[in-house]
């Protein structure tokens, strides 16, 4: 039982039956000589001299048990907690012997024990590093490819988790900064259809079979074409991998598309059908009826006729180009890809373009206007050529001009009707135009230049680019093989996924009106931080930002003019920690920030929760400092000072500071979660268990 | 009416009989002098022949499209006084572009207005009453 007593405990339990013992021994002493001297009257003196004895002892045990325990027992507690902090962190620098000075050979004992670990651990993390450094290599060369395929890739567990998503896999999911590995593929995908694909694939028991399904997310309700393929495994369900495609736009442009030929026929059926009915009554008997009544009825059903047809013409022209799937290209880019291809064939062009994104097949443009050049070099009409992009109304035109005399039409008409040298059979001038919805034609300039000119429909200034698709690949296929658990206590904590977070504010009280300025968390899945998922946020804290806090954090009042509130940015934070236990440095004031919004963010931050100051006293003992300076500092984890009291600076700090911590709790037998609550609650007077 | 009190002449290039014969009516009653050919490969021989005012030209005909026979036209400076007015089933902004760059000066989509096609032949014309004018339509 007296194990399970800290050692500081342990020696003060010592003490005090030791000064008991004493105390005991010598008023019996005492007893034993009054008996023996049989003198009542010398009882006050004996009483007296008791007494004094009793003092002395009780203040010279009291004496020597601090003496004791400031050298001996602090000394040990301080020195294992360092020998543990470097038996389980990369912990550089020498081990601070001084409050172990009166431990004898101890200190230097440890000392040259974790020199030699050091040495060790140097020399083998050399070698490792050389062989990290070319297998990282490799890792980033396998990235970058996977980063580039043109469509979103996942892999998930048997459990449906995300053990892989790339950039268009993040975009297409609209999960905002990141998905989150180890998060359940259903949080973004809706979840019947994958579903029945897995139970599908799993049914056919081939490991090559893939299933083509159809899903939405749920965020926007996009509409995605997948397809499903399962992982190899042994003995148990396989994980999968989803390739996702946005066929949004494509089912909505086959909707128009066929709601416009319902259109035609619905238009033109009536008309058609009416008409042939008053012709048929009109020349019944071989001659025609001239009742002004048929003749009315007769110019009515042509009106509406003619009428259907030129409105569904109109519309079918304008929304040609958008059934095709052109890619946005810019103008700049496009010419030179032309330049390049004329000076291939030993063609000179001079190029101009506007800042211009065109909405087109740039390919087939470029094999069109090389085409185009090429024929006329071929007949002698030009060798040199100049080609300009620029704005046309809502879209763009492209000429391609030269000295001399324009081709004609009718020559143009039939290289348009030649197969154009793509590589592609029925590839035509003709059919890139198709694709355009646009037409070529040649024209005569008044300088005594000739050009062709090809519009385009749809171009915009080259002012905002678009945010780019994050080019990365996010994972951990360890993931593939993670142990579930039915019950949180039960989970080992290598085993659960945290977020680590922190928060700025306007002030220490939240009670007073302070709120939140910036809200930051990192993601930390099985024992790893996942470099790539972050959340970072400014916060709108709808009222002013004293100097004195402004002083702390370098938050002003304009920085957070625009960003989101507290209601949206709690939401996004909330969703960004579905599933997840809240770490925190000092958790019950950030939570007390969070959790008084809840009402306004509609949703309960009911997580668990785990508060590295509770960690550290924990390891390191209730008397060591436990600021998230003293923490670092004593893991050896360097705050660079621009990220200090920054949200995320503070977040990251506070993340590594627990991922040091873990091997350190399993050292002292804290192995589950439910291990380190029972153990934090002891230290309950240094700050509330959350978890209650 | 055309200067010295001839009346304008029209050449109508369509291979659609159907539609010619309705035009040929129109330009009859109308009071214009005028032609209807159905082959465009014929269409330059006739226009210089001719050498009419106004030509009414369709832009899908075999052989030779209305768009040749429009460029040729623009190309002959003996003929720069002639005026085309293509005709097409189909026609979208761009096309009309097309025909107007290439030089045409009135473009009409079928199925069109017989007041619209009036309309746009008299612009072309000078604006000039045409002989039936006041007679109703």
């Amino acid at each position: 039982m007296l194990t399970r007593l800290s050692l500081r405990l342990r020696i003060l339990l010592f003490f005090a039956a030791l000064a008991a013992g004493t105390v005991v021994a010598v008023a019996l002493g005492l007893w034993l000589g009054f008996r023996q001297l049989g003198e009542p009257e010398a009882l006050s003196a004996f009483m007296t001299a008791g007494v004094a004895a009793g003092f002395l002892i009780l203040g010279l045990v009291a004496g020597i048990w601090f003496l004791f325990d400031e050298n001996v027992a602090r000394a040990i507690e301080r020195l294992s907690g360092s020998l543990r902090a470097r038996a389980h962190a990369p912990i550089e620098g020498e081990l601070d012997t001084k409050p172990a000075r009166y431990l004898g050979d101890l200190a230097p004992a440890a000392e040259a024990v974790t020199l030699t670990l050091s040495e060790t651990r140097n020399a083998l993390a050399e070698a490792v590093a050389r062989e990290t450094t070319r297998l990282a290599a490799e890792k980033e060369r396998l990235e970058a490819l996977l980063s580039d395929v043109p469509v979103g890739v996942l892999l998930c567990s048997q459990d449906h988790q995300l053990v892989f998503y790339n950039g268009h896999a993040m975009d297409l999911l609209g999960a905002g900064a990141a998905p989150g590995l180890d998060r359940r593929v259903f949080d973004f995908l809706r979840k019947a259809p994958i579903l029945h694909a897995y139970e599908r694939l799993l049914e056919t028991d081939d490991p090559d079979a893939a299933s083509d399904l159809t899903c939405a997310t749920v965020a926007e309700a996009r509409v995605l074409a997948a397809r499903m393929r399962l992982l190899e495994a042994e003995g148990e369900k396989p994980g999968y991998v989803l390739t996702l495609r946005d066929v949004t736009a494509d089912l909505a442009a086959h909707a128009q598309r066929e709601s416009l030929l319902a259109e035609v026929l619905d238009r033109v059926r009536r008309p058609a059908a009416n008409l042939q009915t008053v012709t048929g009554v009109m020349t019944e008997n071989g001659g025609v009826t001239q009742d002004p009544a048929l003749r009315t009825a007769m110019a009515q059903e042509v009106a509406s006729l003619s009428r259907a047809i030129t409105e569904l013409g109109k519309r079918y022209d304008e929304s040609r180009s958008g059934w095709w799937p052109l890619s946005l290209t810019r103008a700049a880019d496009l010419a030179e890809a032309v330049r390049a291809r004329l000076e291939a064939s030993e063609l000179s062009a001079r190029t101009e373009a506007e800042k211009l994104i065109l909405r087109c097949d740039a390919f087939g443009l470029v094999a069109l206007l090389s085409d185009l050049a090429a024929r006329l070099a071929r007949e002698g009409v030009a060798r040199k050529f100049e080609l300009a992009i620029s704005e046309d109304g809502a879209g763009a035109v492209i000429d391609l001009a030269w000295q001399g005399t324009p081709v004609g039409i009718g020559r143009l008409e039939t290289w348009l009707g030649e197969p154009l040298e793509v590589g592609v059979a029925d590839v035509t001038g003709r059919s890139v135009l198709f694709t355009h919805a646009t037409e070529c034609w040649p024209e005569k300039l008044p300088d005594g230049r000739a050009r062709l000119r090809l519009p385009l429909r749809e171009a915009r200034r080259d002012h905002r680019r678009p945010p780019p698709i994050p080019r990365t690949v996010v994972y951990d296929f360890e993931l593939l093989a993670k142990a579930r658990y039915a019950e949180i206590a039960e989970a080992k904590l290598e085993d659960l996924t945290y977020v680590v977070f922190d928060t700025e504010t306007t002030g220490l009280l939240p009670s007073e009106g302070d709120e939140i300025v910036q809200l930051a968390a990192v993601r930390i899945v099985n024992a790893r931080r996942v470099e790539r998922e972050v959340f970072d946020t400014l916060v709108n804290p709808g009222r002013p930002i004293p100097p004195s806090s402004t002083e702390v954090h370098g938050i002003t009042a304009s920085m957070v003019a625009e960003a989101p509130t507290i209601d949206v940015a709690g939401r996004q934070f909330h969703r960004f920690a579905e599933g997840s236990v809240l770490i925190a440095h000092n958790a019950p004031f950030d939570m007390e920030f969070l959790r008084r919004h809840e009402g306004t963010i509609g949703a309960r931050f009911d997580h668990p929760i785990l508060d590295t100051v509770l960690l550290s006293a924990v390891v390191f003992g209730q008397l060591e400092g436990h600021s998230l300076d003293a923490l670092t500092h004593r893991l050896g984890i360097t705050i660079p000072e621009e990220a200090r009291h920054t949200a995320l600076g503070d977040t990251v700090a506070t993340a590594d500071a627990f991922l040091r911590l873990l091997p350190m709790l399993k050292a002292r037998g804290l192995n589950t979660f439910g291990d380190v609550l029972s153990e934090v609650r002891r230290h309950g007077r240094l700050l509330k268990d959350l978890n209650a | 009416m055309a200067d010295g009190g001839k009346p304008h002449s029209v050449l109508i290039v369509e291979d659609e009989d159907n539609i010619a014969i309705a035009l040929d009516y129109l330009m009859t009653r109308e009071g214009y002098a005028h032609e209807r050919i159905a082959s465009g490969a014929e269409a330059m021989t006739k226009i210089r022949a001719m050498h009419p005012d106004l030509v009414l030209l369709d832009v899908m005909l075999p052989e030779v499209s209305g768009y040749e026979i429009c460029q040729e036209v623009r190309m002959d400076r003996a003929l720069d006084d002639v005026k085309i007015l293509m005709m097409t089933a189909r026609g979208s902004a761009v096309e009309r572009r097309k025909g107007l760059a290439l030089g045409a000066d009135g473009f009409i989509a079928k199925p069109f207005e017989l007041k619209e096609l009036r309309t746009e032949v008299r612009r072309l014309l000078g604006g000039e009453a045409s002989a039936a004018e006041g007679a109703g339509s």
